[in-house]
Order: C-alpha cells, then structure tokens, then sequence
C-alpha cells in the first residue's frame, strides 16, 4: 500500500480520537495516576483530553476540599487559566452541578443567575455556553468538571456534548477515588511500618532477662504494637541494683513516647540518684515541664542492695506493689504521692516518699492495672487476688515461670488483652535471709562490701561530749583523702547525725554503751561504718521526716539522706547491734 | 559552747560562740527560751558559731515557734557558712529570717 494520503492521516487521527471512549481515559487517568503518583500532572492530561475530545474552546476541573465548603480548580486549559481559582462550594455552575450530582448545560450563559462571570471580567472572554458534569463515585462528591465554549459558529454545546462529558467525567471520577484509595493504602502502610519501627526501639529499652541467678525479671506485653508501659532494671557499679515499672496514661504513640522518655531518665539519671524517692521526684520535674497536657505517668522505682538485702522505693500514685515474706504474708505498698507529672509540688519537699524493707528470701511484685484487669478465660477480671493466687501458687517455680504463668492466664482468655499488661518480680534466692549469713567480725567484708583502705578506726562511749571530738577526727580523715572542704563537711555531718542517733536512740542516753567508727576509701567513695551493741533497731522508725512540718527534732536522718549518696542500714554481724554504712562518693 | 545576751532598745541579741550539738544544745535552747518568757525579740548572732547538728536547729526552731507564738519575734544574723549549709539542709533558710548583720537583724525585729 501507498504512503497514506494527508486526508486519510487525518481521518485516522480524528477516528483515533473518536475511539478515545471513556474506557479508554478511565484506563489512561489510572495508569497516569499509578505510574506518576502525580495527581496534579495527570488531572491535567485527563482535562486536555477531554476538552479536545469534546472540541470545547477551554476546560477546568474542580475538586472540594477536605471540608467541602470549596470547589478549587486544580487544572484547567484553552481559553482562560483559571488554575487556583476557589469558589464556595454552592456557588457557580459548577457548585450547583456538584451539589445536585447533575450534569449541566447552559447554552445561554450571560442570563444564568448561577454564572461566576468575575473570570470574564477580569480575561475579557467571552463565555457563551458551559457544561458541567459532577465527579462523583456513588455518593462521594470529588469534585466537577466544566467546559467552555463549543469550537463552532455558535460556540453552543449540544445535549450529546453534555452526555460524553457526563460518562467521561464518571470515568476520571472513578479514577481519581482509586488513586485516592491507593494513596491512602500507601499512607497506611508508612504508618504500620513507622508503628512498627518504633515498636522495636521500645523493645530494644525493655531489659534483657538475667537468667535466674539475677534478682530481677520482667515482662512486658503490648495491647497494640506500642506500649505505655514499660519496666527497666541495670545494675550500678557497687552491685546495687534499680529497678521500676511504669504505666503512662493512654495507649498509643504519645503514650509510648512519654514512656520512652520516663525512662530514659530513669535509666540515666538513676546511674547517679540512688535514693529513689529523690530520683523520681527529679523525673516528675522534668516531665511536668515538657509532658503533654493530661498526660502522666504511675511508677514504682526503687533499688536493691544484695548485700544487706535491703530495698527501697518510691510509689508514684502506681498500683500498690506487693511485697510476699519468705513465710507467705502479703504487703501492699500503696501510693503516698500523686503520679509523675501532675504537680511539682510535693508534699515531702523534694522528694517522693521512700519504703524501705529487708527482702529476706521474699518476693517484691510491681505490675500494672493491665495485669488485675486482665480477663481470664471465664471472662473475669483477674483481680489483686487472683494474681496473688498465682503467684502463691507458683511459689516453688522460678520468678520468671510464676511471671510466665500469669501472663498464660491473661493471654489464654477468649478476649483480646485490653490494656498493656506489664509485670516485675524481685526475688534475691541467691541471698539467705537476713541474719542468717556467715558473716563475723566486726565489720564483715561480706556484709560491708569492697571497703578498701582503712583510715581511722575509733571507738568511743556513747556521750555527747566526745562527739566535738568524733567530727574533728572525721574532718581530718576527710581531708586526708584530697576531698573538698564542702564533701568533709558533709560528712561530718552525717557522722554526728549518726552517732546522735545511736546515742539517743539505740542507747537511749545511757553513757555507757560503746560505739565504732571506721572510715576506709576505695578509689571512688569514702565509707564510714558506724556499729553499736545496742538491741537491733526496726529501720522503719527511722524514716526522714517530712520536712514541711516544721518542728523540733527527727531532723537526723533526713541530713544524713540529703549529704551522702547512701545511708544503709547492713545485717549486723553475729546478729547483736547495728551497723551503718554512710558512703560519699569523692572521685 | 559560749554565750553572750546584750539588751537593746528593739529587743536582746544573743550571741553564740562554739559548736551547738548534743552536748551543748539545751544550754542554747534554756538560753533562747528565758529570753522568749522575758517577752523579748531576739537576734541570735551566729557568726561564731563554727557548728550546728539537729538538735542545735530544732532549739532554734522550738524558740522561733515559742516567740511567735507570744507575738514576738526571732531572726538569725550573721550565719557562718557551717551553720547555713544545716538550715539549708533542713530548708529553714526560707522559714527564718536570716540577717547579714546584727544591726540588720535588730532593724528586723524592731
């Protein structure tokens, strides 16, 4: 066959552009939008196929916004550009078009009440006859398409101009929900995806288990990807463990993330604070300034020391934690300051209220309301009593199988978990109870821990009088160490408190008692070790006071708490007496 | 522990020389406490006081708490370095009134 004629190369273009039917743009407008992703660029292809298909002098497509108070033209070509233009979404032809989900024509323009002619004012066109087909799917207004001015004598469009434009315009409308849905798919995997990135970051906070030998163990388990709760433990150089368990108000990603900065400062601020009830006070400051509106955080912090078997803590307005004695009696420690980030002010002062209690082959419970509220499989609530149920039951199993037992309880219900549902347990099965350790002497290494060198070892009747002398020679031991005038006096201090106590408590004012005091140094700390033969005092009598109420006496412990980094009462050697250990920490 | 009372037109100025513990603290707080039943203001002038232990503070507190009580009144002057880290300590700082000097402190009462 002969190279085709001009004529019959334009027959075939203008059959060509005739088979262009709306299945075809339906086609072309969704591989434009899934290859390009630019919604913008293949608008615009979609309206100059059909403003040319349809032989209009110029096109616009209108979209209402989110709100669908606004129909804002997103593309348009020919005659006027009118890109950006907004109109209210009842105003014009085309808000009537799209409010009515009818085509329309109007082949009389400058007598329709509806026509926005502010366009042909301003661009000195003409405009004759529009129509106008909704973008619609179903019931989901999208948006409008308007064209202007037909290409002949007249520039009048006709019915069967408005009925193309009618099933084209349902073509790009189902091609634009499409790519919205497909966005949206898009959108909501970048979600899950983020959700799940920070998913294992908020694992990767939660502590690895220690294996049975170590004293603490904790489980963690999310209602959805992220959790508001968290548990952490680490030990400190000297052996002393911290641990705590939080729950922050909420679930989802603002809750994990006040978790993840709770306890963070835990874990950072906890390496150099070792008196819990200090140290959460200092995170309630911090998350008071910065937490979102509404939002707290319970918790119970505290730290265990091994070698005196002593713990203490700290309960921010958190579930009671349950304390079992080695004999089987239950304790709960219920909350005597509000949550972390409520208020700053506190009513002991700087910091929240400390228990203190000898672990003696028990077993120390911190859990969240995920745990009591947790369903069984009869669809009730596990309750404070059914935990205690659980673990009285799991007794002779290891703490991470009796932690691994409720968690089976909770789990195994029909019902899918409703709350985040967190658990710790400390438990020392390494550690004999107190009094019943091999220690001897006078100050058992054991017991005392890496005293180091030894700097001066006094003894002195129990008299007030000799204790000018005791705080001289503790300031010269001080000193002797390099340490600063201001550490000295510090710990001079804190022995007098000491020696006060044991003097007016332990000996009750009798003179004849007898008191040591030996101050060694390692290369970080200077430790001073204070025995009496007085009758073995309960540590809970010498709780500090609460200092806003302003009255004599009771003031000693508290000194003694506020100037050394640790005030501890150790398991006195052949079970008659006390022993107090005061260290300061000097490197 | 020493002490030394001088009678002013405001009230007494109490001045203490020594350390205030154990052993010395209920000769400051009988001291503290006649002048508060005499019905006079006091000074109690720290600046020779080198140290104060617990029970040194809370014979200053009871006597602070007394005088008020019979709608007079008790400040603190010239306060050595030792003796402020303990009212520090004790976050009394911010419950006496603590005067740079005696005369100061004479002013405050007055």
């Amino acid at each position: 066959m002969p190279d085709a004629s001009p004529q019959a190369s334009a027959l075939e273009s203008t059959q060509k552009s005739i088979a262009f039917d709306q299945l075809e743009l339906l086609a072309e407008m969704s591989r434009d939008f899934a290859s390009s992703r630019d919604m913008q660029a293949s608008l615009e292809k979609a309206v100059a196929h059909i403003t040319e298909y349809i032989q209009a002098d110029g096109g616009a497509l209108f979209m209402l916004n989110a709100a669908g108070d606004k129909l804002i033209c997103e593309a348009s070509v020919g005659a006027t550009e009118i890109k950006g233009l907004t109109l209210p979404s009842d105003q014009g032809i085309v808000g009537r078009s799209v409010q009515n989900h009818s085509a329309e024509i109007v082949r009389d323009v400058q007598n329709d009440p509806n026509f926005y002619n502010k366009v042909d004012e301003k661009t000195g066109f003409t405009t004759r006859s529009i129509i106008c087909a909704p973008l619609r799917v179903k019931d989901e207004r999208i948006g409008a398409i308007e064209l202007i001015n037909k290409r002949s004598a007249d520039g009048l469009f006709s019915e069967d101009d408005l009925r193309l434009l009618e099933t084209m315009s349902a073509s790009a409308g189902l091609a634009i929900h499409n790519a919205r849905q497909a966005d949206a798919l898009v959108e909501q995997e970048v979600l899950a995806r983020e959700l799940e990135l920070a998913a294992e970051i908020q694992r990767s906070l939660l502590p690895e288990e220690r294996g049975d030998e170590f004293p603490v163990h904790g489980v963690n388990i999310p209602a959805r990807t992220v959790s508001g709760d968290f548990f952490d433990f680490f030990e400190l150089d000297d052996g002393r463990v911290c641990f705590n368990l939080g729950d922050v108000s909420g679930k989802g990603m603002n809750a994990a993330l006040l978790m993840a900065k709770t306890a963070s400062l835990f874990r950072c601020l906890g390496k150099t604070i070792h008196q819990p009830g200090r140290l959460m006070a200092l995170i309630n400051k911090e998350v008071c300034e910065t937490a979102a509106r509404g939002m707290f955080v319970t918790m119970v912090g505290g730290i265990y020391d091994p070698r005196s078997g002593i713990v203490r803590i700290a309960n921010a307005g958190h579930e009671p934690p349950l304390f079992f004695s080695e004999s089987g009696d239950c304790t709960a420690f219920e909350a005597e300051a509000p949550p972390l980030g409520i208020t700053t002010f506190l009513a002991d002062g700087d910091r929240y209220p400390e228990n203190e209690f000898q672990l003696a082959g028990g077993s120390f419970y911190i859990f969240t309301d995920g745990v009591t509220e947790g369903y069984q499989a009869d669809g009730s609530e596990l309750e404070v009593a059914g935990l205690i149920n659980i673990l009285k039951a799991g007794k002779e199993k290891t703490a991470a199988a009796r932690l691994a037992d409720v968690v089976r309880v909770i789990l195994g219900g029909e019902r899918a978990i409703r709350d985040d549902t967190t658990l710790l347990c400390l438990e020392d099965r390494a550690r004999l109870p107190a009094g019943s350790g091999p220690a001897t002497g006078i100050f058992a290494e054991d017991a005392a821990g890496d005293l180091g060198v030894e700097i001066l070892n006094l003894e002195v009747p129990s008299q007030p009088d000799r204790l000018k002398l005791v705080r001289n020679a503790i300031a010269q031991a001080a000193l002797f160490t390099d340490c600063s005038d201001e550490t000295a006096q510090d710990v001079v201090i804190a022995v007098d408190e000491a020696l006060q106590n044991v003097i007016r408590h332990a000996y009750s004012n009798q003179p004849d008692g007898k008191i040591k005091v030996t101050v060694s140094r390692t290369t970080e700390n200077l430790i001073i070790l204070i025995r009496d033969y007085a009758e073995t005092i309960n540590i809970e009598t010498v709780q500090p006071r609460d200092l806003d109420d302003i009255r004599p006496g009771g003031l000693g412990t508290h000194f003694m708490r506020e100037v050394m980094d640790e005030v501890s009462f150790l398991p006195p050697p052949d079970g008659q007496g006390n022993l107090l250990k005061l260290v300061k920490r000097i490197a | 522990m020493k002490h030394e009372i001088r009678e002013e037109a405001a009230g007494v100025v109490v001045a203490f020389e020594g350390d205030v513990d154990l052993q010395t603290s209920p000769d400051a707080r009988k001291v503290l406490l006649d002048c508060v039943r005499q019905g006079k203001s006091i000074v109690v002038d720290l600046s020779k006081v080198g140290y104060i232990d617990s029970s040194g503070v809370a014979s200053l507190v009871e006597s602070f708490q007394s005088a008020r009580k019979g709608g007079r009144n008790l400040v603190l002057a010239s306060v050595s370095e030792g003796a402020l880290r303990v009212l520090k300590l004790a976050r009394l700082d911010k419950v006496f009134t603590i005067c740079d000097s005696v005369e100061d402190g004479l002013a405050a009462i007055g």
